[in-house]
């Protein structure tokens, strides 16, 4: 897949690399959120697609309030029965491939709200990707969401399976990033940069 | 350098009023209206009930069949124009279960007033006054949908927070603090799924599945 050392080609400005790769790093710069507003969480949420915090830096900032336009639900603040089905509904509107950040106690667990009109977690009827903790969670907290999103959109999910769905086609291995450590190159997760022991 | 000494300014906090009669507080001088309480008695010698006073604040129990004379006649000749407040209480207790409390603003001579209704709770028909205060629909609405007190008259009585097919009345106090289970569906898991019944889906294993995961479905093959 790669080219040879000594390839012409080099000196023409070309690299080789996976499809999934190049169109997976597209994609997870550029995921679109759907805010899903529901309560609080949704203030602090206006926060961290503003200026200061700038989710623009991750390609985040186009907030789509069309589910067919979004491919990130971000469920922020409690969710009631009643809504629950307006949701799923919009989840299910949304356009493959699609991630959900579950933001806040209450999106996560129900927080504090333990009654009956209250779903005791969105994961009751959405697949989150990522939980964030917090009531509400800081902008900072929803942007290592991205970022764990963005880890989950380089890693999880290949164009080429997806093109080979049902079809019986191998899994390809993951990507990871590569990082050059003095003890040579090793592949590890993006997570492990955060503990500067393991490295 | 001199030393300078920082000024703090704090909001100053209002001493107890000296109202007359009372050595609450909380009391307030709005709240108390013996003469509009004196006119309803004298005015429905037979509907008005006990009066309490505390805090300085009447509460007037009526007779249920009556409210509606009562609050038209707080309304056009007291001077009761705004209904701020109105609910259902349980009180949890054989008999007369329930009350109905409506709270009454005269914004013209800056007076409140609280109306209290016995509803027993074989019979929890309650009179409207939606044609008295127009503003009590909704709260009419809430507390049928709350407490499951039927209000005789009003124009549209709906559930205000539950399901319109919602069987149960959530702040009765039997009413368990999670809800029944079953009683209210969560969405299907996947789009082609059913309600899911548990409300606890996921505690009990249950893990909604991506939508690329999921079986491909007839409709996307039509």
């Amino acid at each position: 897949m790669t080219l040879a050392p000594d390839s012409p080609l080099h000196s023409e400005g070309f690299l080789t690399t996976r499809v999934d790769a190049v169109v997976n790093w597209a994609r997870s710069n550029s995921l679109m959120p759907m805010p899903m507003g529901l309560a609080c969480c949704a203030i602090e949420m206006m926060a961290f697609a503003a200026p200061k915090y700038d989710v623009a830096r991750f390609g985040s900032e186009a907030m789509r309030f069309s589910p067919r336009q979004a491919d990130l639900m971000i469920v922020a603040g409690w969710v009631s029965y009643k809504m629950a089905h307006t949701i799923r509904r919009i989840w299910d509107q949304m356009a493959d491939p699609k991630w959900c950040i579950a933001m806040g106690a209450c999106a996560s667990t129900g927080g504090m709200h333990r009654c009956y009109g209250v779903v005791q977690g969105c994961d009751n009827f959405l697949p989150v990707d990522v939980y964030v903790p917090g009531c509400p969670p800081r902008p900072e907290a929803v942007i290592h969401a991205i970022m764990d999103i963005q880890e989950k959109v380089r890693n999880e999910y290949s164009v080429a399976t997806d093109a080979h769905r049902g079809k019986g086609a191998p899994e390809p291995t993951p990507l990871r990033p590569r990082v050059l450590t003095p003890g040579g190159d090793r592949v590890i997760s993006p997570v492990a940069l955060y503990d500067q022991e393991a490295l | 350098m001199a030393t300078r000494t920082l000024a703090f300014h704090f909001t100053p906090v209002d001493g107890p009023r000296a109202v007359e009669g009372t050595r609450n507080p909380h009391a307030k001088a709005t709240t108390f209206d013996p003469d509009t309480v004196e006119a309803l008695q004298a005015a429905f010698p037979d509907a008005v009930g006990e009066v309490f006073l505390y805090a300085n604040e009447h509460t007037v129990y009526v007779d249920r069949s009556r409210i509606v004379d009562v609050c038209r006649f707080l309304k056009e000749d007291r001077g009761f124009e705004y209904l701020a407040d109105m609910g259902g209480i349980d009180l949890f207790v054989e008999g007369t279960r329930y009350e109905v409390f409506y709270n009454l603003v005269s914004l013209s001579r800056s007076r409140r007033l609280r109306l209290k209704i016995r509803v027993n709770e074989d019979d929890a028909v309650v009179p409207s006054i939606t044609g008295i205060y127009r503003a009590a629909g909704w709260n009419e609405r809430e507390c049928w949908d709350m407490f499951g007190i039927r209000f005789d008259g009003h124009p549209d009585l709906r559930r205000m927070y539950m399901p319109e097919d919602f069987e149960y009345h959530p702040l009765r106090k039997e009413f368990p603090l999670l809800g029944v289970p079953g009683s209210l569906p969560l969405p299907p898991q996947t789009p082609e799924a059913g309600l899911t019944l548990d409300p606890f889906a996921a505690a009990h294993g249950s893990r909604p599945v991506k939508s690329f995961e999921e079986a491909e479905s007839d409709l996307a093959r039509q």
